[in-house]
């Protein structure tokens, strides 16, 4: 049995909110990688879990959820991914749950969200971040390559399917999405595609998704997947929701978003969704963390105006 | 710690031994995925997106149905039946078969990425060619895929002159106030008439009471007024020569205030907005000795729209880079509104600190307004929720700052396939296709 000396001086690090020197997030992400390699595209998890949306590296709002929920290990978690991009800690947030998923790899499952992805964070945040706190790319690297490891989705108990984003018109059975090839690059379109990026509507059917990647689907079809796969709800992300969580589609789907006060300005409670030993479901809502220290934030001129 | 929560989370069945684990069917799901494919194409095309479908799942259109309703409007839906038992999937199918990543791995910015920004040049002005008869306006269509197609744009003449637009509308308004006295047209005018209709109407169509997203349905009753009235605003300045342009011009201003089925906003919009601003140099309708009167008083009340429609309808920051990006809706009148600043007797970058200057010259200035609104709106520090803006506040001048931006608008916001996939090209913006750029680059070195 190997010491978890290293691992817990780590998390006991990140949680203060610093981030690890370059060479521990790349052997951090080594060992993540092997446990990760190991998982299911639809990962079972046992009852009880907390289940969780959206952090955006929300770092503060983190600490607030295992302050609300438990920490880890006491209560085990899933996330449904879409830890970087946006918020101003991305690289401490995905750090800490990489760490703790090594440290405590049944008590936490990660999936991936759509942010999980090289291109999407060149874009959002997460790439800026890393050079401006590493200096250079290489943390972006070990990070994003880890992503491609990611489990799709997971399914508590044969009973609730947990995803980031939705549907797929591809997918009929959680056996079509075992069969995908997961470890790539978030594609632009197709099946994997489609459960980090869809949406539920209003409208039955399938719809064009107007974020230009997965779709929209109705409640028929979330009715007709539950049925065919013995389900009783399907457990998303993917959408800023006011309550922090919102059911639609007659219960048949309900979003999860964890990170409040979105993007410093939404004005949304955050919420998380714990799972109880004999499957009852219970809504913990949350507002944004009081802050607790000063963010360094020494000023750097950006190449664009050098 | 919560006792509800203590038993241990151990997950079955698996991880399975490699040994025993199944051989997965590689084959036939590869055939699955690419049949797929072709399914998608025929949707995407087939499919209006407003249509109300109750289509059966598209990939099972030969299996057998049964015929129930569906449950909000209650039209019959085609349902695959349900089977005969629901199994338990976790120990049929085999985990996924595994491929080394690639390496390197995909879009790996290059490295010479600082250096590259560095050295890029600052983006200059450019004239606007105006067309003249015989015209052929169409409806425009989106042309941008891939970040070769970007290249492709921004190497042709149709990015190149918009960009150059961009820069000579910023250099048009250097060192002016607001309140300045400029030539304002009769064209300019009527567009201010316009948008204060569109102001009006966030009056007379009120937030509905909501809760459960943050984007407020009523901005869709907002936004189809928009489009409904579209072709009749337009025609309100349009010479009667130019009529027949609607149909090129309309999809670039119904664009240009946010998105109605996602209820968002952000610099692809506002980037549309210009494009508007540009067809209509393009053609004529907006002249260089405009361009003061354009920034000073169209986009200041372009502005007041937006931040009024971003408050009463709650927009979400349409692809917001967060903290990482300058801001979480707008781009543009930041580089106008440095550009208004260059050579102050006074106001440095850093003054943007100075709550005292924010208060007292937020409506003669752009950029001070953007600083005041995003601090007015944001909760926190400064240099965490705007850790960009604040870096650019140590910038030593304004002329820096507005070169800056010009060269990170470009690269930013011009240079972005998510933002970019959405934009127009007609033929007032021309997509030239590779076909053509070939044939002008063999002509050019014949020449």
């Amino acid at each position: 049995m190997p010491s978890h000396g290293d691992l817990d001086r780590q998390i006991a690090h990140l949680m203060e909110c610093k981030p690890l020197a370059e060479a521990e997030v790349k052997t951090l992400c080594d060992q993540a990688r092997a446990i990760l390699v190991e998982e299911w595209n639809v990962q079972p998890v046992k009852c009880p879990v907390t289940v969780c949306g959206d952090i955006h590296g929300q770092f503060y709002d983190l600490i607030e959820l295992f302050r609300i929920g438990g920490n880890a290990p006491d209560t085990n978690y899933l996330f449904m991914g879409d830890y970087v991009d946006r918020g101003y800690y991305s690289v401490e947030t995905v750090t800490l749950l990489v760490a703790l998923k090594v440290r405590y790899r049944d008590r936490i499952t990660i999936l991936r969200g759509n942010h999980e992805s090289r291109q999407i964070t060149q874009v959002y945040g997460f790439y800026d971040e890393c050079l401006r706190k590493y200096g250079n790319a290489n943390v972006w690297k070990y990070f994003t390559d880890l992503f491609d490891y990611l489990p799709l989705t997971a399914l508590i108990e044969s009973q609730i399917f947990c995803l980031h984003g939705g549907l797929s018109p591809s997918l009929d059975t959680l056996d079509n999405i075992r069969a995908l090839d997961r470890i790539q690059e978030v594609p632009h379109e197709g099946p994997m595609c489609d459960l980090l990026w869809s949406d539920p509507d209003d409208r039955c059917g399938w719809g064009i998704s107007p974020r230009g990647a997965g779709y929209t689907f109705g409640q028929d079809i979330a009715t007709q997947f539950n049925h065919t796969n013995g389900l009783t709800l399907i457990s998303r992300a993917h959408q800023l929701v006011m309550e922090g969580y919102n059911w639609c589609q007659e219960k048949n789907v309900v979003t999860v978003f964890s990170a409040p006060n979105y993007c410093y300005r939404c004005g949304n409670m955050a919420a998380i969704l714990e799972i109880g030993e004999n499957m009852d479901q219970n809504f913990l809502q949350f507002d944004p963390a009081p802050r607790q220290i000063e963010p360094d934030t020494t000023r750097k001129t950006p190449d664009y105006f050098l | 710690m919560r006792p509800s929560n203590k038993s241990p989370a151990t997950n079955p069945p698996g991880p399975p031994c490699n040994q025993h684990r199944p051989i997965p069917h590689e084959h036939s799901s590869k055939i699955k995925v690419e049949a797929f494919h072709l399914h998608r194409h025929f949707y995407r095309n087939m499919e209006p997106q407003s249509e109300h479908d109750h289509s059966p799942n598209p990939k099972t259109p030969e299996s057998p149905t049964t015929n129930t309703c569906c449950a909000k409007c209650g039209c019959p839906t085609n349902l695959a039946p349900p089977p005969a038992a629901a199994t338990s999937y976790s120990e049929i199918s085999p985990p996924p078969t595994y491929r080394p990543i690639r390496s390197p791995a995909i879009n790996l910015p290059p490295n010479n990425h600082s250096q590259a920004i560095i050295l890029a040049p600052v983006p200059q002005s450019q004239k606007i060619p105006t067309i003249s008869p015989p015209f052929h306006f169409q409806i425009p269509s989106k042309r941008i895929q891939s970040p070769n197609d970007i290249r492709h744009f921004i190497d042709s003449d149709s990015g190149k002159n918009f960009l150059g637009f961009v820069v000579a509308l910023s250099e048009s308004i250097r060192g002016h106030k607001i309140s300045d006295a400029f030539l304002q047209s009769h064209t300019v005018n009527t567009i201010l008439s316009i948008i204060a209709d569109l102001i009006q109407w966030v009056d007379e169509i009120p937030p509905t009471q909501q809760s459960a997203r943050y984007g407020n349905v009523a901005y869709r009753t907002w936004h189809s007024r928009l489009v409904d009235n579209s072709e009749s605003l337009m025609l309100r300045f349009l010479p009667n020569e130019l009529h027949s342009a609607t149909i090129e011009i309309v999809p670039y201003f119904t664009d240009s205030f946010g998105n109605s089925s996602r209820i968002d906003y952000g610099t692809g919009h506002e980037t549309n907005f210009a494009a508007w601003l540009y067809c209509l140099a393009r053609m004529g309708v907006i002249k260089e000795g405009d361009y003061q009167a354009v920034v000073a008083r169209v986009f200041v009340k372009y502005l007041e729209l937006m931040r009024k429609l971003q408050l009463v309808y709650c927009l979400e920051p349409a692809g917001s880079h967060g903290v990482w990006g300058l801001d979480d809706y707008h781009f543009l009148p930041f580089i106008f509104g440095s550009s208004q600043l260059i050579d102050h007797k006074y106001m440095k970058p850093k003054s943007i600190h100075n709550q005292d200057i924010l208060d007292n010259f937020s409506n003669e200035y752009m950029y001070l307004s953007c600083i005041a609104f995003v601090k007015k709106v944001k909760k926190g520090l400064f240099a965490e929720h705007s850790p960009l803006l604040d870096d650019i506040s140590g910038v030593p001048n304004w002329n820096k700052v507005n070169s800056g931006l010009l060269k990170m608008y470009k690269a930013e916001v011009l240079e972005k396939v998510p933002i970019m996939q959405h934009f127009l090209f007609g033929w007032l913006i021309k997509w030239y296709g590779v076909f053509f750029s070939f044939v002008n680059d063999l002509l050019f070195h014949m020449i």
